[in-house]
Formats: C-alpha cells, sequence, structure tokens
C-alpha cells in the first residue's frame, strides 16, 4: 500500500451562515457542498458562490450527470439543480446512519459512518444491491478513473484511501494533517479531489495522486 | 459524521432541543448519546444528561479523544450548574490538556473557565485567581467569554476591588448583549447589581449604616481601625491581623470597638466573649489573660486599657474606629449567603464550601428549614436546597458541542 501526506492546493470559506459542511459534489464547473440547511455551490475558480438551494443537506452529496443526490436524516433526495425542485425521494440505506455518497455507473454509493462500510444502492429504489467492508468510518465516498475513493475520521484522525471494490483492501492512503477532517469527498476527473472540512467550514482542493 | 446526527446538532445548535432528541432518541451509539446528554441538559432534566454524557464519554473511549473530553466537560459543566461539586477535578484537568493538544482552543478554555467557576464558588480565590492570570479569553465565543468576566468579576467583588468588577461586569454586559441569549443577559444583570447592594453594615460610634461596595473599598483604603467582622479581621490600611481562628479575641476587639472611646465594663465583655450570664473569679482571670493576649495582637494598631470598671479600645494617633459587620447578621448567615446565589445546593457541597461538616450543614440546614427560610426538593442523594423564591435553575449552561466534526 502506498502512503502520502495529503496535499491540500487550495481552502475555501468558511462560508457566511454555516457551521458545518457535510458531502460535496462537482458537475463539471460548481462545487456543491452540504450546508445544514442548504446546498451551496461556488466557482473552484474564482471561490465565489454560485447559488443555494434550499433543501435540508446533512450529510452525502453525489452528482449523476443531471441531478444532485442529497442525504438529509434519513432519505436521499434527487434535486434537479437548476431548479431547486426535488423530483424523488428515496430512504438512505442507514436510515439516518449515512455518510459519504458518491453515483457511478447507474448506481450510488452510500457511506454508512459507524459501521465502517459501503453500500452499492440502485437510486430508483434505494434497494441495496451490495455492501463493501471498510477498516474505518467512512465520511466521503467518490469514483473517479474505475477507482473507489472514501474518506475516513476516526479517533480524531482523517485520511482519504482508495479501497479494492470486490475485497475492501485498501490500496493507497493519503493523511490529512493533523487536525484536519474530511467529512465529503468528490474528484474533479482531473487533478483534484475536493473535500468538506466538517465543522472548519471550509471546502478543500486536494492533489490526487496519478 | 451521519446524516441524522448532523441533523440533530443543527437542530441543537439553534435550539431546538426537543427536535434533536427526536432525531437520535433510538440510537446508542456514542455521538448519539451525546447529543442526546446536551439536549436532556438543555431540557433541564440535568442527572439524565449527566448519565447520558457519562455513557456517551465511556463509549467514545480514550482514542476519540476529543468527542469523549468534550462530554466530560459537559458533565463539569452541568455538575456545576447543579453545585454537585464533588465532581472530581482531575478529569475535568485531563480533558482541558487534551482539548489543547487536540488544537481545540475554544473548548479547552471553556474547561478552564469551569474550573475558575468552581474555585470562586468554593471560596479559593487565590487559586481562581491563578488560573485566572494563565487564560487568554480570545478564543472564548460571546456566551463564554460572558462567563467567563462574570468570574472575573467575582473575583474582584470578592477581593473588594469595585474599578476591576465593573469593568469585567460591563464586558460581561457586552459579551451576553452578543450573545444574544436572554437567560444569560439576565444573568449578567443580576451580577451587576451586587456593586449597588449593600455590601456591609457600618457600625461607627453607636449608629449603623448599609455600605455599597465602593464605600466598603474606600474604607478600607483609609487609616481608619476597622474591625471586620466580615472576614474577621482587625485591620488599618495595609496592617492586617487575622483573629478568625481566635473567636473569642475577636469578639472582645469588636465589643470594645462598638463602644470606643467609651470603656467596656467587664461583665458585658464576659458575657460577649465567655456568652458568661454570671462571671466568677475564673471568668475574670480567664478575661484578664484574654484581654494580654488582645493587647499582644493589636500591639502595632491599638493600645487596650484598663479602666475602673472595664477596658477601652484607644487606637494609635488619634484614628477613627468602626466596625464592619455583614449586612444582615443572623445564625448560619454563611449558609444563607451561599444559597442567596439562587442556585440549588447540595448539603455536601455546602460543607466543602464553607469546610464545614456534613453534619454540622445539615442541623443548620434543618433549622433554617424549620424557620422556613430555606426550601429542599428531592430526597437522599438527590436533595438540593435554596432559597424559597427561586424557581428552577438560572444559570445558563453554555456547553460545548460534543463531537470533533462540530
Amino acid at each position: 500500500m502506498k502512503t502520502s501526506q495529503a496535499e491540500i492546493v487550495r481552502e475555501y470559506g468558511p462560508f457566511e451562515g454555516t457551521r458545518n459542511i457535510g458531502g460535496v459534489t462537482y458537475d463539471g464547473r460548481r462545487v456543491w457542498f452540504a450546508a445544514g440547511e442548504n446546498l451551496r455551490a461556488l466557482d473552484p475558480e474564482t471561490g465565489a458562490e454560485f447559488t443555494t438551494i434550499d433543501v435540508a443537506a446533512h450529510a452525502g452529496t453525489a452528482f449523476d450527470g443531471r441531478y444532485i443526490f442529497q442525504i438529509a436524516e434519513d432519505k436521499i433526495r434527487k434535486i434537479d439543480p437548476e431548479t431547486g425542485t426535488v423530483v424523488a425521494t428515496i430512504p438512505a440505506p442507514g436510515k439516518g446512519a449515512d455518510s459519504g455518497m458518491a453515483w457511478c455507473e447507474g448506481s450510488l454509493w452510500v457511506g454508512q459512518y459507524r459501521e465502517n462500510c459501503i453500500h452499492q444502492i440502485d437510486p430508483e429504489t434505494g434497494e441495496i444491491l451490495r455492501t463493501i467492508e471498510s477498516k474505518r468510518h467512512v465520511t466521503g465516498v467518490t469514483w473517479v478513473d474505475g477507482e473507489l475513493w472514501h474518506a475516513t475520521w476516526q479517533d480524531d484522525k482523517s485520511d482519504i484511501r482508495r479501497i479494492d471494490p470486490k475485497t475492501g483492501d485498501v490500496l493507497e492512503r493519503l493523511d490529512m494533517p493533523e487536525g484536519t477532517g474530511v467529512s465529503g469527498l468528490e474528484a474533479d476527473g482531473a487533478d483534484l479531489f475536493y473535500a468538506g472540512g466538517g465543522g472548519s467550514g471550509k471546502v478543500r482542493a486536494i492533489r490526487r495522486p496519478r | 459524521m451521519d446524516s441524522l446526527i448532523t441533523a440533530a446538532a443543527q437542530a441543537l445548535a439553534v435550539g431546538d432541543a426537543v427536535g434533536a432528541m427526536k432525531r437520535v432518541a433510538l440510537r446508542d451509539d456514542p455521538p448519539a448519546l451525546a447529543l442526546r446528554g446536551i439536549a436532556m441538559a438543555q431540557l433541564g432534566d440535568l442527572t439524565r444528561a449527566k448519565a447520558l454524557l457519562k455513557s456517551a464519554a465511556q463509549a467514545f473511549g480514550p482514542r476519540e479523544a476529543v468527542a469523549r473530553a468534550r462530554c466530560i466537560v459537559a458533565e463539569a459543566e452541568i455538575a456545576l450548574v447543579s453545585r454537585d461539586l464533588t465532581w472530581p477535578e482531575k478529569a475535568l484537568e485531563g480533558a482541558r490538556l487534551a482539548l489543547e493538544r487536540r488544537g481545540d482552543r475554544v473548548n479547552a478554555a471553556h474547561a478552564r473557565n469551569l474550573q475558575i467557576r468552581r474555585l470562586l464558588l468554593i471560596g479559593h480565590l487565590d487559586a481562581a485567581e491563578k488560573l485566572l492570570a494563565d487564560l487568554d479569553p480570545s478564543p472564548l465565543p460571546p456566551a463564554a467569554r460572558a462567563g467567563h468576566e462574570l468570574a472575573v468579576a467575582g473575583v474582584a467583588i470578592r477581593r473588594v476591588r469595585t474599578e476591576p468588577a465593573r469593568a469585567a461586569l460591563a464586558r460581561a454586559t457586552e459579551a451576553a448583549r452578543k450573545a444574544d441569549i436572554p437567560a444569560l443577559a439576565v444573568e449578567v444583570c443580576d451580577a451587576a447589581k451586587v456593586l449597588e447592594a449593600p455590601a456591609a453594615r457600618l457600625i461607627d460610634d453607636g449608629r449603623e449604616r448599609l455600605l455599597q461596595l465602593g464605600e466598603v473599598e474606600a474604607l478600607l483604603a483609609s487609616d481608619t481601625l476597622v474591625i471586620d467582622a466580615c472576614r474577621n479581621v482587625v485591620r488599618a490600611g495595609s496592617e492586617i491581623v487575622p483573629l478568625a481562628s481566635r473567636p473569642v479575641l475577636f469578639a472582645l476587639a469588636r465589643t470594645l470597638a462598638e463602644a470606643a472611646p467609651s470603656d467596656v465594663i467587664r461583665s458585658i465583655l464576659l458575657a460577649r466573649a465567655f456568652r458568661a450570664r454570671h462571671a466568677d473569679e475564673s471568668h475574670r482571670a480567664r478575661l484578664r489573660v484574654e484581654i494580654g493576649r488582645l493587647r499582644g495582637a493589636l500591639a502595632n494598631l491599638a493600645e487596650v486599657k484598663a479602666t475602673s470598671h472595664g477596658f477601652a479600645l484607644m487606637p494609635h494617633d488619634g484614628r477613627k474606629v468602626v466596625v464592619l459587620a455583614p449586612p444582615v447578621e443572623e445564625e448560619h448567615a454563611f449558609l444563607l449567603a451561599l444559597l442567596a446565589d439562587g442556585e440549588s445546593w447540595s448539603s455536601t457541597a455546602l460543607a466543602i464550601a464553607l469546610s464545614l461538616s456534613s453534619r454540622t450543614v445539615q442541623r443548620a440546614l434543618d433549622a433554617l428549614e424549620a424557620a422556613g427560610k430555606v426550601q429542599f426538593f428531592g430526597n437522599g442523594r438527590a436533595r438540593r436546597w435554596m432559597m424559597p423564591p427561586v424557581v428552577g435553575f438560572p444559570t445558563t449552561l453554555l456547553l460545548p458541542g460534543p463531537l470533533p466534526s462540530e
């Protein structure tokens, strides 16, 4: 297993009116982050904010190319980012103990925080298709270039790790600096991860190893 | 943190304790236990809150140091507000150090503040001042800052230093305004009234009047000879003769001072100092001995002169002599003074605060209760004592967010 220190490229926030950052996703232009009472979007180039959608956003956030999926309490809502309308609602697999979420190949992948696992679910029904075990508390989850990455935050330590989606074995690990947690995770498809910073109120851009 | 925990924490942060409870009521994982504990504290069920926070701290275990430490700090704050002074200080200090090590300066400062308030409450002023001197209050958010300034004011008031007290109360008022918590603003406002309230009673040449704290401070700074029955010392300027451990000498000094410049006849001195109704020769001998001791103790401040009927107190350099007494003097006044803070106390806490035995405190409480001056609620170890007009627990809890992602 390769391990290295996570390289923080840029920090955004804290943002006025938001204490805690949860899930993070990227639609190719905007970085969306779950801000508790609402879903907010920022421009990663300038750091300026685009828009806010008034929908409860307590944990993972994902984007399927058209819609945003957002976990709040024990539900996952499917939201049209252009209008802010909720178009569907499914139960969250962890019944509210869910944290991170990613979209990949027609499925949603939902982390269950203290149960140390990631569920692959049907985005139409919420049905659990399979479950991958992790070794640590799961926060953010993301897929990029066929690689499954997830963030952990446990025992006051945090890291971002690539795991084998079949076995759950850890293949590579980026350790976050002490006192820096990752609450949500998204890859931009190129060189970066975007990471929610929990109670720091920040969103961070972190170099993705190639 | 997971979704429901985040939702519950968010509800708590905006004061919706019931909403927070609803979301985690059925969960027993450590973050849920911690949130339920904080929610119960905000709802006023301090006993349940303490039990929940204790089990949360245990469930988090030593590796989740920050979450665990925050639970311990919350537990300590609840103990302080419920006047449960048997709280183990070591656990709080351990939690404070853990928070400091992990860079959680806000909650580390909050923990320090709790330690200071506890010391203040039990009258350990030197220790409280020492901790205050080392505490940097700048990371504290407004609500905790108000609590800190109240502690600073508390020390200054007990040290009879009006200006620092006034300044700290002004800062507390400003911080409470910023915090925008009504109960806290009321508490600061009540604390500020102390400066205008009677702090002591002056007995001067047979006349009595009430003094405010500022007037007491001015009196103590003058070169008047003060027989201080609030602290059981005799003082003039910077010269202080402590007589707290010598009650007979103090009673003699006070009796002589109340009559000065006239003398006091032996039978009155005997009655006041020894509570002797019919004096015999042995009492007279004892009086001579005690007057001799008083002469020695006060040698730098005054002379105790024998007259034909008794004795007279003659301050050096023709100084004025006055007696400074508590505003209300009655039996068990110290107990009532503690209860006057409007909180409910356990008899154990009162015993610790007054350095008295539990039995002595219990007897005094029973007597005061029979006289309708105090009341209790709860039974057995949970019994709490308070002054009659107070309802509930007015002291604001400023609990830390229990979770590291907070």
